[in-house]
């Protein structure tokens, strides 16, 4: 075949051009650490990394998130320990108020301390986070979230709503409680039922809080407990009008067992006296802890204020004692949260790191097969040079001479 | 002894003549479109003496030049195939790297304004957070528009290109009349033909071929008529037509192709291929529009989303919000040549089924057509195009006024002017609303199953704003009451049916007893709430574009389309750059100088004329002798 001369150049600068633009594509890609740079390079692997890359920024933002409501439920860990030990106190001096030597000024003291730490609960339960955001406030995080009246009533202002956090692709957390559920809707009495003393009583007699023997039995229905006598009582389903026992024989200090439930009676009833069983409401802590504050500011100086003031403490601390136990409920469903938040760093610190290699499987070089493919191509180019420098000296007009 | 001397002279003659065709061979060895040429002898005949005939020397027939035309005619069409593509491709790639980059593209911002919108939602109130959400938007808007501008400039460069393509298309298809002038002179007056003209004329050709694909037809006089496109003709023996660039008839911003003919420019758009012209033409109508439209597709279905949720939440003053993006409306260009003066209008009546093409209304005189301007498939409408019953299609709704004559058209472009009219309304960080309008709660005395979603509220102005109580009179029957106690409305329970009063929707499923009850309250205090958000989040990856894809995968489609058109030009590029050597070659093979070749060709008439000069020699010895002899 006839080569025309020109075209040897031609074709021999067109080879070292295609030579040239292959190797600067491959020293782009070696200097840059990328084999995939535009989508054009490898659309398929280039939308996938693009999704890849979606799947690492919203896996950041999940952990941001995770931090943000960690922080708020440490945060709520820690008011909760906080009000359990503001109870826990409370406790403590209602146990102590029980103490028959205080007279009425040690115990209007006590009451005094206990109004103390009702503000330091209410306090706790109106603590904001760093955001100032109230912590059980619900939705209503810029409303404060327990407001005293001028009666002393404490009501809730927040709302029911449980703000979620999205800590995966299909997981979100609750990032705290509800006022309500921590400190309002707490089951009074001993859970089941709650005991109280007719404040018309004239007897020394004082009832407990009782407990529940088997639950299965307890009908939830109001009861009266009255003596028809000092030493004789009758119990009477007051919701159904029938009478449970008709009549009992009393003994200070022991049980007195109906429906599966039992009340302990001390000290002497008058013939007349009465004490109610009823089924367990709902009843805030504030409401509990003002009841004792104002029982003790109650002068007892007779033996039937006495008998009320010995119910209405046995009543608080019953009370009380369920508080704390909420608290510890509301408190372990907390650290379970922060659990699964722990487990959830842990879970997409994986994914992450996951997803970085698959990323860089896709997108970053070979470095191994880049620069072999480096010298490959630069001896290639090498070659086509040398060689175009050998043929271009050929010419018969050198042999020839004319 | 006289013959000898003629003889020999013929050969010095042709000789010369063989080193002379060579040395201009020699000499254009590096002349684009040169052919080589060779120099045809012929032997001259000699009258017969006696029996003996001895020839007269030789003669020149001819100069003629080696060409093929099958071989030259394949490299013009390869030339305009290799340009076609390595144009398309060289502009795809800008594109590319605009739109294709994997590290910092839409999908980062998007997800960026993602991420932003669950900062806000771990704490609503957090003006902070709500600030950086803004930015974000306006961050991701400015990033639309600068990509849409981008692509808008290499609009106008596509415009700029054909201008200058076909100025100089123009100008070779003069350059290719005058030469067919003068050939068809030259070949009127001489047999030889006119070599050097005829290579010059195929140059052009091939010139011509960079810019749009040719094809030519060989007239006996000499002249050759020259095509281009589908068979537009641009050159007839003399006459040259010119090619222009003229407005598009919708689009003065758009520029079309205009062949010059005796009734006017023709718009010759569609019929150009190949060549520079093709692959900017293809570029434009290819990757260019269809980007543009895909970007402003995925501003539309973003902003009428988020619009939506905005304007089903609670901002932080605890209003309904409103709406966060606006876009631009799609654009009604009515055909230039239109004899009415109906006005139309288009607006989005539903985004999410916005399509990426644009739309063609045609009227007839009776009836109006919508069709699919890229495809010309007819689209159903529905309505009758007047303002309270408008014509509806493909997510648009289409009013259009009296005026209109048979005939008359408008090109409704639904999605190209979205992301440039793109803005953030939102000014204000509270704006944005993070609460969901109403919480819902059981009642937590209720005895039965039923539960209540969290319910919606009407946009419209029609929600009587207040917390109501849903109460069940028996199992299957229920009573709204307003706080005052008024029941507002009652009716008959079904399982997970939507209950609507005063503007309100809400559902409840489940199994309720008598007298549960289920508190509906406006969330007017949930400053805290970020259920509306974290719905907006989720907007990004629902299936929301026809209901099929999301922003997400819209903007990831977009880039790998572009990266999977870039990578199948680059590569057919690639090919039909082999196929163009080949073919130059083969053209080269036959027509091109080969020095060596020429080298021996010197020797051979070097030397062939050395030996006719010693037959004169001889000769004149011979002669000498005679002379010598006879005068001893």
């Amino acid at each position: 075949m006839r080569i025309s001369t020109a075209e040897i150049t031609s074709q021999a600068i067109l080879a070292i051009d295609n030579q040239s633009s292959a190797l600067q594509t491959t020293q782009n890609e070696v200097s840059t650490g990328l084999a995939v740079q535009n989508a054009a390079d490898n659309p398929v692997a280039a939308s996938q990394i693009v999704q890849l890359s979606q799947q690492q920024a919203q896996l950041t933002q999940y952990g941001s998130n995770l931090q943000s409501a960690q922080t708020r439920l440490s945060l709520e860990e820690s008011s909760l320990s906080t009000a359990t030990t503001t109870l826990q106190s409370i406790r403590d001096l209602a146990v102590q108020a029980g103490d028959a030597t205080l007279n009425d000024s040690d115990r209007q003291q006590i009451a005094t301390q206990i109004q103390t730490q009702i503000q330091a609960l209410l306090g706790t339960a109106n603590s904001k986070d760093s955001n100032g955001e109230y912590l059980f406030a619900g939705y209503a995080t810029q409303t404060q979230p327990f407001l005293t009246d001028s009666a002393g009533n404490v009501s809730y202002q927040g709302d029911s709503g449980n703000r979620l956090i999205q800590i995966s692709a299909n997981q979100t957390v609750a990032d705290s409680d509800t006022g309500a559920t921590a400190f309002m809707d707490i089951a009074a009495g001993n859970g089941t039922f709650t005991t109280a003393a007719n404040a018309a009583n004239t007897g020394s007699a004082s009832i407990d809080g009782g407990s529940v023997l088997d639950s299965t039995q307890w009908v939830p229905d109001n009861y009266t407990l009255t003596f028809t006598s000092p030493t004789n009582y009758q119990i009477t389903d007051t919701t159904t009008g029938t009478t449970v026992v008709a009549n009992g024989t009393y003994t200070s200090g022991t049980a007195i067992q109906f429906d599966g439930v039992e009340v302990t009676v001390s000290g002497t009833p008058a013939a007349g006296d009465s004490f109610n069983v009823a089924p367990s409401g709902n009843q805030s802590m504030f409401a509990t802890l003002t009841q004792l504050s104002t029982a003790l500011s109650q002068p007892a100086d007779t033996a039937a204020s006495k008998a009320q003031l010995a119910t209405s403490l046995a009543s608080a601390l019953t009370n009380i004692d369920q508080d704390v136990s909420h608290l510890s409920t509301v408190s372990a469903s907390v650290g379970a949260r922060l659990n699964l938040l722990t487990a959830q760093t842990t879970t997409n610190t994986a994914t992450g790191t996951t997803l970085t290699s698959q990323q860089s499987n896709l997108q970053d070089v070979d470095y191994a097969s880049a620069v072999s493919t480096l010298n490959e191509q630069m001896v290639g180019l090498q070659a086509a040079e040398q060689s175009y420098a050998a043929i271009a000296q050929l010419s018969l007009f050198k042999y020839l001479t004319f | 002894m006289g013959d000898m001397l003629n003889t020999a002279v013929s050969g010095l003659m042709a000789f010369q003549q063989e080193l002379d065709t060579t040395s201009n061979n020699i000499s254009n060895a590096n002349t684009p479109g040169y052919s080589r040429e060779t120099t045809d002898l012929v032997s001259v005949p000699g009258p017969y003496i006696g029996d003996l005939s001895i020839g007269n020397g030789v003669q020149v027939s001819s100069v003629q030049r080696v060409y093929d035309q099958t071989v030259a005619s394949q490299v013009v069409s390869a030339t305009s195939a290799y340009n076609q593509l390595n144009t398309f491709s060289t502009q795809a790639a800008e594109v590319d790297n605009l739109l294709g980059s994997t590290s910092n593209g839409l999908s980062s911002q998007l997800q960026s304004v993602a991420s932003a919108l669950q900062t806000v939602a771990n704490a609503p109130p957090s003006s902070a957070s709500r600030q950086v959400f803004l930015s974000q938007a306006q961050q991701l808007v400015s990033n639309l528009q600068s990509d849409d501008s981008s692509l808008q400039s290499l609009d106008s460069q596509a415009n700029t290109q054909l201008t200058s393509d076909a100025s100089q298309v123009t100008s070779l298809a003069q350059s290719i009349a005058t030469l067919n002038k003068q050939i068809m002179a030259d070949t009127s007056q001489s047999t030889q033909a006119p070599n050097s003209l005829l290579d010059q004329r195929d140059q052009l050709i091939n010139q011509l071929a960079t810019y749009v694909n040719v094809t030519t037809s060989q007239q006996s006089d000499g002249s050759v008529n020259v095509y281009i496109g589908s068979g537009q003709t641009l050159v007839t023996g003399t006459t040259a037509a010119s090619l222009t660039t003229i407005q598009n008839a919708y689009d003065p911003s758009q520029d079309d192709l205009g062949l010059s003919s005796p009734a006017g420019a023709i718009d010759v758009t569609q019929q150009i291929s190949g060549g520079t012209l093709g692959g900017t033409l293809q570029f434009r109508s290819q990757m260019l529009d269809p980007a543009r439209n895909s970007l402003g597709q995925i501003a539309v279905v973003l902003s009428s989303a988020m619009n939506a949720q905005n304007q089903a939440g609670l901002d932080q003053s605890g209003n309904l919000g409103g709406a966060i993006f606006s876009v631009g409306s799609p654009s009604v260009l009515p055909d230039s040549a239109n004899t009415g003066n109906a006005t139309v209008s288009a607006t989005v009546s539903n985004a999410d089924a916005i399509t990426t093409d644009n739309y063609i209304l045609r009227y007839d005189g009776a009836n109006w057509t919508l069709s699919d301007a890229s495809s010309g498939a007819s689209v159903a409408m529905t309505g009758n195009g007047s303002a309270g019953n408008p014509f509806v299609a493909d997510g648009l709704s289409l009013v259009v006024g009296a005026g209109a004559q048979a005939g008359d058209s408008y090109l409704i472009e639904p999605t190209s002017g979205a992301v440039s009219g793109m803005q953030v309304l939102a000014t204000d960080p509270s704006q944005l609303a993070a609460a969901a309008p109403l919480l819902t709660s059981a009642n937590t005395g209720n005895t039965g199953s039923a539960t209540i979603d969290q319910g919606s509220v009407a946009t419209n102005g029609s929600w009587v704003r207040g917390n109501y109580t849903l109460t069940f009179t028996g199992p299957a029957a229920y009573q709204v009451t307003n706080s005052a106690g008024v029941v507002v409305q009652n009716g008959a329970y079904t399982s997970g049916a939507p209950i609507n009063f005063n503007g309100v929707q809400v559902a409840v499923s489940g199994a309720p007893a008598t007298g549960d009850s289920f508190s509906i309250n406006d969330n007017a205090s949930g400053s805290g709430d970020n259920r509306n958000l974290s719905a907006m989040a989720g907007l990004l990856d629902q299936s929301l574009i026809g209901g099929t894809t999301s922003i997400n995968s819209a903007v990831n489609q977009l880039v790998t389309n572009i990266g999977i058109q870039t990578s199948q030009a680059q590569s057919g590029t690639t090919a039909q750059q082999a196929v163009l050597t080949d073919a130059s070659n083969a053209q080269q093979s036959v027509s091109g100088v080969n020095l060596d070749e020429e080298a021996a060709n010197l020797v051979q008439y070097q030397q062939a004329y050395q030996a006719a000069a010693e037959v004169i020699n001889v000769s004149s010895t011979l002669f000498n002798s005679l002379i010598t002899a006879v005068q001893a």
